[in-house]
């Protein structure tokens, strides 16, 4: 593949040592699989979590499934069981990787792994029995959110490690978004757990804190770990400059100054007051201009010499320009609908529901499957063990995503419009938005499907990499 | 295209550590040539672009929205504003003037004084006064919201029966307005026929009573305000 | 950029920022909010609700109910709440005070609840809602739930399991809960519609 320069570096310089390449990777492949294994037992988990639910909604009954159970646990082991884990994982090897970082403290890692995810189960199994509250990602019992701060700390401060002590004094965009990310969580983490749980704040001021909480788990962690791994593999994998890379610094800043004001826009028409609710409008708007900005980088990039057909070819940019493409429309949306003409017609409705789907998995989570593709070949040293796996991996999640996405935002719509009409009877608007139920059912089995076949693909590599030296192709 | 085509990343024999190279960029190069198009701004080749002005623009654009929508709708940043259409609403009224509201009257007695004297307004036998057709309901009002604020006890005599128990200051902890609204249920329903009460009369009361800890006796009471005469 | 404590403390203030200006700020107009009389003198609303009712708030909260119920009405502007019957007026920060855990919820699969209590049966305000009344409701429940297709009809709460164990004062506990929702009070910030 060729590259252009036209940075007048001088050519030829010498590449990376790759005796300490092959080290930095070494020394944390025990870390990234122990993350990355749990995170798709989690996705697996969490995804028989949602045909559950889906059947719910046709009629499943009990007290331990009710409903509440079900989709409190299939959304907090999604997030921290799946997603969590995957990034851990991610950042850990994209700033080593940057970096030029080797993991000592290995053990260190595998330890907040495994606290990571003892508590996890706990607080999931906490939440059947009963034990749950009413804020949506804080929902495990308040003794999980030290145990889950500590882990958090033990499993992803390593990257602000690698960025302070990396050897050069360059410094690319996905090592300041993969820095802010873990620097930003275990902070609004913890600031949540005392004001909404711990120490609970007055009355509605609770809902504003959990509302800032929210957009700093979504939208910094998780989407600014996204874009960390976009910035990282479109260059990389392309093997092209990134378009307007000087904006890279813009789009980092304004990404982490607004994104922090934009949750109290999903408190519109909430007891609180409309300063608050406005502010949050405010800041989804400004937000675009981060959004602009990436956009300029990723489609520009991938626009450029037949990027986009480069890009399909490929299975790692085939998610990775995937979810590029989600978190614009995701943007857009978001700004979109946080007015209060829209807002007012959606809010309590399947919308929001749709728009979070956007973003933690038509972005987050197809940047992840994309990063894994190209990760775990390299530490594994095999190869993916079917092709076909792999094309029913992309294509039941990508249609998965796409129907459930969208079936979510236009019943939401529907509905909305139909419950703005005060003389629709309340039933009437049930009964028009149960074919969302039996969608919901179809995408459901679709995402099991798809991370089936991913797991399967996924276990089968990690365990013929520990048979030594197997050779060659499997299928 | 076959499928070694299709899926590179699946196919290329990426083992040791020599795949970092063979790809694209290596990391080294990835960050030391995008750390240079960071210093350098514009790639020189492209001359003047106009994305940095559109950005610029942009940002311009959205501060000057932000400043105008949040002066618009922000309440002036008010804590107790939580309806955007809620002020024209308030500022409409004016001060508001009391009407005595027979419903809200009604309500309140249920809850404040039915408990004794019924909804019937016919008391119980024996144990508490009636206020149908009571006199001591009637007048200018003064003698009954005496009895509400401070309470009424020892032996009474209302309609040729005798009483004995303790009325308690139920109006204490009510508003003149409650009150108000009580008193002109009360003079108003059963047959009753005297005027309305309104909340200035109960505050005027409250204030003269505003040192007295102990409640009335019936005689107490006959002494201030006398019965009238029919 | 190159420096890890600039960017580090570059994005500490972006933190800071917001938690200090939405958060902090609000708690300071907010944190001293407390029950309010309708009229000088009157009664205290939001009122105090019964210690059955505080036990019913957790049963609500234990079986997930918020993920299908919200309790907040909207100002009339803004949705239809107010015209559907939700509520008399927009919910206000004062209506939440006595809640240790605010139950606003983001989702409406069913009704909001807010004024739930005022709605379901219109007792004047003050009187003790009698038991016979919460038991009934409990029952009625279930009826409800299993009419819109929700499926889960929650007879757990009122029927014994098959080890024997039978509580139905959790479903009493729920009843009594769900009548101690009311926002039917005048409120400085709103005021109930004529």
């Amino acid at each position: 593949m060729t590259q252009d320069n036209r940075s007048g570096r001088p050519q030829g310089r010498p590449s990376p040592g790759e005796s300490r390449l092959s080290r930095v990777e070494a020394q944390l492949r025990g870390p990234f699989l122990l993350f990355f294994v749990s995170a798709v037992i989690w996705l697996l988990v969490a995804s028989v979590l949602g045909l559950i639910s889906a059947l719910q909604l046709r009629g499943v009954s009990g007290e331990v499934f009710t409903f509440g159970h079900v989709s409190a646990a299939q959304h907090n082991l999604f997030i921290y069981g799946w997603a969590f884990n995957a990034f851990f994982a991610i950042n850990l090897w994209l700033t080593s990787q940057l970096g030029r970082f080797e993991l000592r403290n290995a053990w260190l890692v595998s330890l907040g792994a495994i606290i990571w995810n003892v508590a996890l189960t706990y607080g999931a199994l906490s939440i059947f029995a009963g034990d749950l509250n009413g804020f949506s990602l804080l929902e495990m019992p308040r003794t999980v959110g030290p145990v889950l701060a500590v882990a958090f700390l033990l499993s992803a401060f390593w990257p602000i490690v690698a960025y302070a002590q990396r050897p050069t004094g360059h410094s690319f965009a996905s090592q300041w978004f993969v820095v802010g990310a873990s620097f930003v969580f275990p902070l609004a983490y913890l600031l949540a757990q005392l004001l909404v749980l711990w120490n609970p704040a007055s009355g509605v001021v609770q809902a504003i804190a959990h509302s800032w909480f929210i957009q700093n788990l979504l939208l910094l962690w998780l989407g600014g770990s996204a874009l960390a791994a976009v910035y990282y593999f479109l260059p990389k994998v392309l093997g092209r400059n990134i378009t307007g890379y000087y904006l890279a610094s813009v789009a980092f800043w304004t990404f982490f100054l607004f994104a922090g004001w934009t949750g109290t826009a999903s408190l519109l028409g909430s007891p609180i007051p409309v300063w608050v609710q406005s502010v949050g409008v405010v800041g989804s708007a400004m937000f675009l201009v981060s959004v602009i900005i990436t956009a300029i980088n990723f489609h520009g990039t991938l626009s450029t010499q037949s990027g986009w057909s480069l890009a399909w070819n490929s299975t790692t940019l085939r998610f990775i320009s995937l979810g590029a493409v989600a978190f614009t429309l995701y943007g857009v949306l978001n700004a979109l609908f946080s007015f209060r003409g829209f807002n007012a017609v959606v809010r309590f409705t399947s919308f929001s529901a749709g728009q979070e789907q956007l973003l933690t998995y038509a972005f987050a989570s197809m940047v992840i499957f994309g990063s894994a593709y190209f990760i775990l070949p390299r530490l594994t040293g095999s190869l993916w063990p079917s092709t076909k796996l792999v094309h029913l991996h992309f294509w039941a999640t990508a249609i998965g995503a796409l129907g459930s996405i969208s079936a979510s935002l236009a019943v939401g719509w529907q509905s909305g419009k139909q419950l703005a009409d005060p003389a629709v009877p309340y039933a009437q608007v049930l009964t028009a938005s149960a074919g969302l139920a039996s969608a919901s059912l179809i995408f459901a089995i679709l995402f099991l499907v798809g991370h089936v076949a991913f797991a399967l693909n996924a276990f089968g590599m990690i365990l013929k990499s520990s048979a030594p030296a197997v050779e060659g192709r499997h299928d | 295209m076959n499928d070694s085509n299709r899926y590179p990343d699946n196919n290329r024999n990426r083992r040791g550590p020599s795949g970092a190279g063979s790809d694209g960029l290596s990391d080294g190069r990835l960050v030391e040539v995008h750390s240079q198009l960071a210093r350098d701004k514009e790639e020189p080749v492209q001359g003047f672009s106009l994305t940095p002005i559109f950005i610029v623009f942009l940002f311009c654009g959205f501060g000057f929205w932000a400043g105008l929508y949040l002066t618009r709708n922000s309440g002036q940043f008010s804590a107790g504003v939580f309806d955007l259409d809620a002020p024209k609403l308030a500022t409409s009224g004016g001060p508001a003037v009391f009407e005595p509201d027979a419903a809200k009257g009604e309500k309140l007695f249920i809850i404040n004084c039915a408990v004794c004297h019924q909804a019937t307004g016919l008391g119980l036998a024996g144990a508490f006064p009636p206020l149908a057709g009571s006199p001591w309901v009637g007048g200018n009002g003064e003698r009954m919201i005496k009895a509400i604020l401070a309470g009424l006890g020892g032996e009474i005599e209302v309609k040729g029966a005798k009483y004995n128990g303790v009325m308690p200051n139920v109006g204490a902890g009510l508003s003149n307005a409650q009150i108000a609204n009580i008193a002109s249920y009360v003079r108003q329903a059963w047959g009753n026929t005297a005027e309305p009460i309104m909340d200035t009369k109960v505050a005027e009361v409250r204030k003269a009573l505003a040192d007295r800890k102990s409640p009335y006796t019936a005689a107490e009471l006959l002494k201030e305000n006398p019965l009238e005469a029919k | 950029m190159q420096n890890p404590k600039l960017l580090i403390a570059g994005v500490f203030l972006t933190v800071a920022l917001p938690f200090g200006a939405l958060l902090l700020s609000s708690q300071v107009q907010l944190g001293d909010l407390a029950p309010a009389p309708e009229e000088e003198g009157g009664a205290l609303y939001p009122a105090t609700v019964p210690g059955l009712a505080v036990q019913g708030r957790d049963v609500y909260t234990s079986l997930g109910c918020i993920a299908c119920h919200t309790q907040q009405v909207r100002p009339s502007g803004q949705g239809s709440d107010i015209a559907r019957g939700y509520g008399d007026r927009p919910s206000v920060a004062r209506d939440y005070v006595l809640q240790s855990h605010v139950l606003l919820g983001d989702r409406r699969i069913g009704p909001d609840l807010a004024n739930y209590g005022a709605r379901v049966a219109p007792t004047p305000k003050g009187t003790q809602t009698e038991p016979e009344k919460a038991a009934a409701l409990a029952k009625s429940l279930a009826a409800v739930h299993v009419a819109i297709h929700h499926g889960n009809t929650f007879a757990f709460l009122y029927e014994a399991d098959a080890k024997g164990d039978f509580a139905p004062e959790r479903a009493d506990a729920l009843a009594a809960y769900l009548l101690s929702l009311r926002q039917d009070y005048n409120s400085p910030e709103a005021k109930l519609k004529k």
